[in-house]
């Protein structure tokens, strides 16, 4: 058991997480980050130019013309900053995210293994380095002191004696060690602005005079109070793999091991009650290119013979090399079960006899696992005055609730529409009523129709148009 | 239930009197006499009458029927409607004359009162979305399969019907075989699923198994014939002339 004062933490800052999350290959312009119109974060071509941090986006650009400047997304940052944690997750199981920009990963279990803690750090530079990102840290014998270290870029990296690592917190300037910008502001005032000058102040008094917040943030700095952090879960992977002794020459011979693949994965699912609505089978041949095929479900669904059934008839449709000697299994959009049935409140939308979700949801996935993904669909209406543009085929979610627009008054629509419309000529018509002029949008193919209801020499009505060349189209039938 | 065997009955008091009173027999007397009492048999249900069978609570077992929105073809059909297990055909001669106007009011009413699916399999035309919301189908619950080759129509036909996860399903097949019709039927009867197929009307003449058949021709202004050439508990009718309104979706144009 490792105490917690042996503790070791490792803080790597990002100090162009705004831009990175940004960037692109091929863009070679200087770019800086824009927050409330002044620049937060500049990239080296940016500071080559002699942009610097402060400056106003007029300043900015009026040194650099071509400057490239971007709004910050905070979102994107803590998304980014989330994954780049998982990357410290191979050098510690105690990896946490200190949002903005910062990485907390807890070493004193891995130094032996790594080597030593400038090893450790090295070794994870170079790897952020390649998923380009710049870091800075610093190690500390809390959170909160790792981090105002790195923050603070006063010291060089790798501190393995937390003395040493003491003395350097005590010349980290107050702004960098993470307190309440309001506060820092009345120390500043009182002139101190070094971290070891607000140390060595009397704590009952500094207590009298700030906030408790301070001193709350003091103690957790100085490892007198514990700072607990939340550490990052690595998501779970479902994946699975079964090596055939001979090479399967036959769909029937892979439905053993696609069985026993698919119970593996539904008593793991069924443990954590979760389902699975994409499946990923990949099929290796011993020469050949391997072959894949997915398996995508309206719901997320555990059933393992459910699943063996969509797998089989998705089977049927996908040509496999000859030999196949593995077979892989991936699970993917793993999301929690949701009881079939109604939803929360146990009522059905739309009223009438209740049916469970589930079973809706079978029929699209039966369906679509024979058919393929585009044969299957719903349909929705748009509230627009183009006849094309007022509807669509999408796929199908069963949890979905399509919404029908209120649509606004328009003339007489048929039951059938004919996609494309289909030239015919106009004499096996008898016209009826009409026009309606419907304008297409310029943004689109501009077109001026009028539209026409006729009678068929077959009998049926029909809903004709003439376009802007005198040609006539069938565009649907009043059935 | 208590039977009564009408052909013996005794002299009433009426035929009696009538007899006294001269003039007529006493068997012209007694066949009145079993007349009235028939009539107050079939008015208490204790007697059957094969005429009944379109009234829906024949046999003790109501026949489960979907309104079509036309009282004509209620009164026509079992159970005064399309059956809501069961298979319909109807054969039109050209798409388009009006069989979507036909089943509509049935498909707007189901959408309403079913969580179901409402199933289109292999239509020739794209169901237009702003008519059919206009017509009062749910489009939530609806949903269009396009199967790229017609054996599969007819395998998604049979899913569909047989799942049970769908309360109408409608189908184009290309060609079907009665054998195969007679597969459908027993699909839809297992899931509680009222299929209705559109076909050729070539294809009147074959067998099939299905309990509704109805041949649609076109009048003029959106009038449409209806000949039923199949129906349960009944002989064919012919002629029925419907009147179809409000499945332009919108109103006319001004």
């Amino acid at each position: 058991m490792i105490d917690a004062a042996d503790l070791l933490w490792l803080a790597v800052r990002f100090p162009l997480l705004g831009l990175e999350v940004h960037r692109r290959k091929d863009d070679h312009r200087p770019t800086a980050l824009i927050e409330a119109n002044r620049v937060t974060q500049v990239d080296a071509l940016a500071r080559r130019a002699g942009i610097r941090v402060g400056a106003t986006l007029a300043t900015a650009r009026s040194i650099s013309p071509q400057l490239r400047h971007l709004q910050r997304d905070v979102e994107a940052e803590r998304k980014r900053l989330e994954r780049l944690a998982l990357v410290g997750y191979r050098y510690s199981s105690r990896v946490s995210i200190a949002p903005p920009a910062q990485v907390l990963v807890e070493t004193r279990g891995s130094l032996r293994l790594f080597g030593g803690l400038a090893a450790l750090a090295h070794d994870l530079a170079a790897r952020y380095r390649l998923l380009g990102h710049e870091t800075r840290m610093a190690a500390g014998a809390t959170p909160l002191a790792a981090l105002a270290l790195a923050r603070a870029e006063t010291v060089a990296m790798g501190l393995p004696c937390p003395s040493a690592s003491n003395q350097a917190l005590r010349d980290v300037p107050i702004a960098c060690a993470g307190f309440e910008p309001r506060d820092v502001e009345r120390l500043a005032n009182m002139g101190i602005r070094r971290l070891g000058q607000l140390l060595d102040l009397p704590l009952p008094e500094l207590g009298q005079r700030f906030p408790p917040t301070l001193l709350d943030h003091l103690h957790r700095l100085t490892g007198r109070k514990a700072d607990p952090r939340q550490p990052v879960q690595p998501p779970e992977r479902y994946r699975f793999r079964v090596h055939l002794l001979a090479g399967a020459n036959d769909k029937n011979a892979l439905l053993a091991p696609m069985r026993h693949l698919i119970h593996k994965l539904t008593r793991r699912l069924a443990a954590r009650e979760l389902g699975a609505r994409l499946l990923v089978w990949t099929f290796k041949p011993l020469s050949d290119r391997t072959a894949s095929m997915s398996v995508r479900l309206a719901e997320a669904s555990a059933d393992a013979a459910a699943l063996l059934r969509l797998s089989r008839l998705r089977l049927e449709r996908t040509g496999l090399p000859s030999d196949v000697t593995s077979v892989f299994l991936r699970a993917d959009l793993v999301t929690p079960l949701m009881p079939a049935g109604a939803d929360i409140l146990g009522a059905n939308h739309g009223g009438g006899v209740p049916f469970p979700v589930g079973k809706r949801a079978d029929l699209v996935d039966l369906l679509t696992a024979r058919l393929g993904d585009d044969a299957v669909r719903a349909l929705t209406a748009m509230d627009d005055h183009r006849p094309e543009a007022a509807w669509a085929a999408t796929p199908v979610a069963a949890g979905a609730r399509a919404t029908t627009p209120s649509m606004a008054k328009r003339g007489a629509r048929p039951l059938w529409l004919l996609d494309p419309p289909a030239p015919v000529a106009a004499q096996r018509f008898t016209i009826e009523s009409g026009p309606e002029r419907i304008e297409t949008g310029w943004w689109d193919a501009s077109q001026a129709r009028d539209y026409f209801v006729a009678t068929a020499a077959s009998g049926g009505r029909c809903w004709l148009y003439r376009d802007r060349w005198r040609r006539w189209f069938l565009h649907g039938h009043f059935a | 239930m208590q039977k009564q065997f009408l052909g013996r009955v005794h002299p009433s008091p009426e035929a009696s009197a009538a007899l006294a009173a001269g003039g007529r027999s006493l068997a012209d007397a007694e066949r009145r006499t079993a007349q009235a009492l028939r009539a107050s048999a079939y008015s208490s249900k204790v007697l059957w009458r094969a005429r009944d069978f379109a009234s829906g609570s024949t046999l003790g077992r109501p026949v489960a029927a979907i309104a079509t929105g036309f009282s004509s073809l209620d009164a026509v059909f079992e159970g005064g409607g399309w059956p809501r297990a069961g298979l319909t055909e109807l054969f039109c001669p050209a798409p388009g004359i009006g069989e979507l106007g036909l089943v509509a009011p049935a498909l707007a009413e189901l959408s309403r009162a079913d969580a179901r699916w409402l199933a289109w399999i292999a239509p020739p035309f794209v169901p237009y979305p702003p008519a059919l919301a206009a017509a009062g189908v749910d489009l939530a619950k609806t949903l269009l399969v396009t199967p790229s080759s017609s054996g599969e129509a007819l395998w998604a036909l049979e899913q569909a019907l047989q799942t049970g996860a769908c309360s109408a399903v409608l189908g184009w097949p290309c060609q079907i075989d009665f054998a195969q019709t007679r597969r459908l039927l027993l699909a839809a009867r297992q899931g509680g699923t009222w299929g209705c197929l559109f076909r050729q009307v070539a294809a009147a003449r074959e067998a099939s198994a299905a309990e509704l058949r109805l041949r649609l021709s076109p009048r003029t202004e959106q009038r449409l014939r209806v000949d039923v050439l199949k129906r349960r508990g009944g002989w064919p009718v012919e002629n029925i002339e419907l009147v179809l309104n409000a499945v332009d979706g919108g109103d006319e144009a001004e």
